[in-house]
Parts: C-alpha cells; sequence; structure tokens
C-alpha cells in the first residue's frame, strides 16, 4: 500500500521537557491507527505535530515522501489535506453550522459560495447534523458541535484525519454518536489517526494501534495482538486497568 | 417679569425657552464629535491593538522582526502618552503647538476630531488587545487546522468575536466621549458645555443653567447606552435553536404554537 506519512526519529521538547523521544511509524493510505496510552505520555504531541500545529524539535515527518519539517510542503496547504478534530471542538462560534463549514472551502481552497454549500450540506446530512444548518454552536449539545466539527474537517476533502480525543469532552450518553460517525468514515476508507481513550474503538475499528509510554512506542501492532496478546508488560498493565475498570 | 423675580423653574423654563436653538447645536456639535470620534477611536485602536497582539513569528526574518520591535515601540509610547495625561490638556498642545510651532491653524472641528479620535483611539488600542486575547485560543487552532493564513483566521474569526466581547466597552467610550467633550471648550469648540457657560455668564443662573445642560447630557447619554444595549442583544441572538420544520407531524408530543420565523414551540 502506498505510505502516506512517515515519522522517522522524530523529537519534541518544550524547554528542557522531552515530550516526544525518538518517534518512527508509519500511516498507509486507508489505514484507521488508534494512538492509546496515558495522559501525558505524548500522543496528543504527537499528532499536533503531524499538521505542524506543534513544531517538531528534531527527525522527519514524510507526507508522500516530502519532508514537511524544512519548509518543501507549504504549512497551510498541509493543513487542508490532513484535517483534525479537537477535543474542544473548536467549532467557529461567530458563525452558523453551514459557515463552519464553508468558510475552509471558501477562503482556503477558493471554491465558490454554490460549490462549497452543496459540499457542507452533503457532509452535515451524513453525520446527521443537516437539520441544524442555521444553529449557532452555543446551540448545540457537544456530540453535535463534534458531529459539526467532523463535517467541517470532511468538506476540505482531506487525505488524512486526526481525531485529538474526539470524545473525552462530552457527556458519556453523547459519546457513541460520534463514534458512530467514525466507524461509518472508517468503513468508507478514509485514513485517520485517532488519540483516544475509547478502547472499545481502538480494538473493533482501527487496524493498527499504537501504545505510548513515556514519550516512546512501547507497542505498535494490530489490536488482535496488542489487546489479546500484548509482548510488553506495559502495554499489559496499562490495558488490564482499563479492562477492570 | 426680570429674571432675578422669578423662581427655579421659572428660570429653567425661560433658559430653555430663550437658549432652544444654542442647547440644540451644542448637543448637535458634542454628538457629532462623539460618534465620528469613537468610530475612528475604534479603527486606530483596531490596527493599533492588532499590531499589538500579534506575537512575532519565528520564521520572520530579522529585519522585520527588529521592524515589529520599533513599531511596537511607538505604538507602545502612544498608548501610555495620551492615556497618562489630561485630554484638556492634550487639546491645548496639540492646537496651539500646531499653530506656533508649524504655522497650521488647525481650525476648530478638525482640531476637535483629531484630539477626540487620537485620544480614544490609545484607550481603545488596550481594549481591542484584550478582547483578541480574550477570544479562546481554540478558535484560532480550529481555522489554522484547516489551512486558514494568520490574516484570514483573524478577520473572519477572531476580530468578530473580539469585537462583539469589547461591545460594552466601545459603549462605554462613546459615553465618555459625550461627557469629555467638555474639555475641548478649552479651543472654543462650540459643544454643550460651551453653549452651558455662555448661558450661565450671560444670566448668572448657574444653578439652573447646569440643572438643564446636565439633563440633556444625560437624555443623550442614556439614550445611546439603551440602543447600544439592544445592538448587543441583537448580536447574540436566541439563546435555543428551535428546529425550523414546517411539517407539524415531527412535533407529535403536543406543538402548542408554529411560528414561521422562529419554528414551533411547546
Amino acid at each position: 500500500m502506498e505510505k502516506i506519512i512517515e515519522v522517522e526519529h522524530l523529537v519534541k521538547t518544550f524547554g528542557t521537557n522531552e515530550v516526544l523521544k525518538d518517534i518512527s511509524f508509519d500511516v498507509e493510505k486507508g489505514d484507521v491507527t488508534s494512538i492509546i496510552g496515558a495522559s501525558g505520555s505524548g500522543k496528543s504531541t504527537l499528532l499536533r505535530c503531524l499538521n505542524m500545529l506543534e513544531e517538531a524539535t528534531s527527525g522527519k515527518i514524510l507526507y508522500h515522501g516530502k519532508n514537511i519539517l524544512n519548509g518543501e510542503v507549504n504549512e497551510d496547504k498541509l493543513r487542508t489535506k490532513v484535517g483534525m478534530v479537537f477535543q474542544s471542538f473548536n467549532l467557529f462560534n461567530n458563525m452558523n453550522v453551514l459557515e463552519n463549514c464553508m468558510i475552509g472551502q471558501v477562503n482556503v481552497l477558493k471554491r465558490n459560495k454554490a460549490e462549497a454549500k452543496e459540499k457542507a450540506m452533503h457532509y452535515l446530512s451524513s453525520v446527521g447534523m443537516a437539520q441544524y444548518v442555521n444553529a449557532k454552536p452555543r446551540q448545540l449539545s457537544g456530540g453535535q458541535k463534534q458531529r459539526v466539527a467532523i463535517a467541517r474537517a470532511l468538506a476540505m476533502d482531506p487525505e488524512v484525519l486526526l481525531f485529538d480525543e474526539p470524545t473525552s469532552a462530552l457527556d458519556p450518553e453523547m459519546v457513541g454518536e460520534v463514534l458512530d460517525v467514525m466507524k461509518e468514515l472508517a468503513s468508507t476508507g478514509m485514513t485517520m489517526l485517532v488519540v483516544t481513550h475509547e478502547m472499545a474503538f481502538a480494538r473493533d475499528v482501527s487496524n493498527n494501534v499504537i501504545y505510548m509510554y513515556d514519550g516512546r512506542i512501547e507497542e505498535e501492532g494490530s489490536p488482535e495482538k496488542i489487546f489479546n496478546n500484548p509482548g510488553k508488560e506495559r502495554t499489559q498493565d496499562f490495558l488490564s486497568r482499563f479492562i477492570n475498570k | 417679569m426680570s429674571i432675578s423675580e422669578m423662581n427655579f423653574f421659572e428660570r429653567m423654563l425661560y433658559i430653555l425657552d430663550q437658549y432652544s436653538g444654542s442647547f440644540f447645536r451644542g448637543a448637535a456639535t458634542t454628538m457629532v464629535i462623539a460618534l465620528v470620534c469613537t468610530f475612528f477611536g475604534c479603527v486606530i485602536g483596531l490596527l493599533v491593538g492588532m499590531l499589538q497582539a500579534k506575537e512575532p513569528d519565528r520564521k520572520d526574518n530579522v529585519v522585520k522582526r527588529s521592524l515589529m520591535h520599533v513599531v511596537r515601540f511607538i505604538l507602545t509610547c502612544y498608548v501610555e502618552v495620551f492615556r497618562g495625561t489630561p485630554m484638556m490638556l492634550q487639546a491645548a498642545f496639540i492646537y496651539y503647538g500646531a499653530s506656533q510651532v508649524f504655522h497650521i491653524n488647525l481650525g476648530m472641528w478638525s482640531a476637535a476630531l483629531i484630539i477626540v479620535s487620537v485620544n480614544t483611539g490609545a484607550y481603545m488600542a488596550e481594549t481591542v488587545r484584550g478582547g483578541i486575547l480574550s477570544v479562546d485560543p481554540g478558535q484560532t487552532e480550529g481555522a489554522r487546522a484547516i489551512g486558514m493564513s494568520y490574516s484570514s483566521t483573524m478577520f473572519h474569526i477572531v476580530l468578530p468575536q473580539a469585537i462583539r466581547n469589547i461591545m460594552p466597552q466601545i459603549g462605554n467610550n462613546l459615553i465618555i466621549n459625550i461627557k469629555d467633550t467638555c474639555v475641548l471648550s478649552i479651543i472654543g469648540t462650540v459643544e454643550l458645555f460651551f453653549t452651558f457657560k455662555s448661558i450661565s455668564g450671560a444670566l448668572y443662573t448657574y444653578f439652573e443653567a447646569a440643572t438643564v445642560t446636565m439633563a440633556i447630557y444625560f437624555v443623550l447619554t442614556f439614550t445611546c447606552s439603551r440602543i447600544l444595549r439592544y445592538i448587543e442583544t441583537r448580536m447574540d441572538g436566541p439563546a435555543n435553536f428551535d428546529l425550523a420544520t414546517s411539517d407539524t407531524l415531527a412535533f407529535t408530543s403536543g406543538l402548542t404554537k408554529y411560528n414561521k420565523n422562529t419554528g414551533g414551540s411547546f
């Protein structure tokens, strides 16, 4: 399969604090990769390095073979291809649902309004939010906001979608609706990287699981291997804490 | 009946009757200066506040970065000097300074408009900077994550929200400006306070003239603050969203009324 992202020896430090230590892994087209691990293990920072919201300290991130860290790839252009869904949604509060899904298409991709609206409506329908086009973000529940945020990211026609703990800020009864949308998306063949604490999602939906511990990739493999037959003691410890919960 | 024989209320009525035209012209001048200067003050404040809120970009070269430092130093001086000295003295300084040093006669109107705008701008700069900082950084990240540039993010996402957040402060400035134009009487601007001084000087009725003038000031400021409050509520819109459906079958649990614009309610 075609490799979309290759991360080689990635290091990220904040001051003297080394958050990512020598991270290497690949993402192939159509992969659904779940990144699991305790809080503070560097999962979110890793994800944010991939679309340059954080600037990596050293190492390489190759996007279709081009290193994005040495200026070969335009930052804004990269971000239209590598979309992101945030834990705190980050919908634009001054715009309604439809405008949220159109602004990027019109402003960045220079699509005309009619085309942008059609695309926005298509994705809003697919996440079940088409009736809410005129609502403002503050009038929506958390789960609804996150579904709009996913539609907003999809409307840019990205090649990869990064999910940074998309269900962590949601009330328990809303987690399901967002996970359902993500499952649906995974089944369409979208390449996804998901930082998550939802072990059931990691086990059932993804085809690759990365377990991070203290800024390193402790173990990587298929969900069957990681969940049923983990090779490292730390992975076992981490998973047993989740399963016993 | 001469004015010395009148009681308090008769004197007030007499003043209003005799000087209604002067009061009207004075109040109009005050309002024009306050409105125009609050507007230009906001424009100056937006530009200065935006420049001061912009974080230096590590990718910029040395020349651009040092240029930004110089610009920022000048702007800080401007803000501190105009916030830190009385507007009455600034008016005298600029008006008489222009004629004495540069031999420019600014004229009453342009001097008044420049002084109050520049003064308001200094206050607004800090307000705008605070307004920009008050917008959740997640909004900027959300915009950058779909590839929007710094300036697009600023104009489409951050500034509209910052302006909404500082609306109460803009209103505050307008009201302060309505009152503070009275210091322009030092350079001979014929506004409401100047009218008061002329009337009280002509009739020796300080108490009555002050009462009438205060009442006019209050009507002006109170009207403005109500209008601004109305605009704020309009900007916010309703707190809840009703699904705008015209299909009454959707309301099986008992729709009591349906409004075409606001949707149904239960």
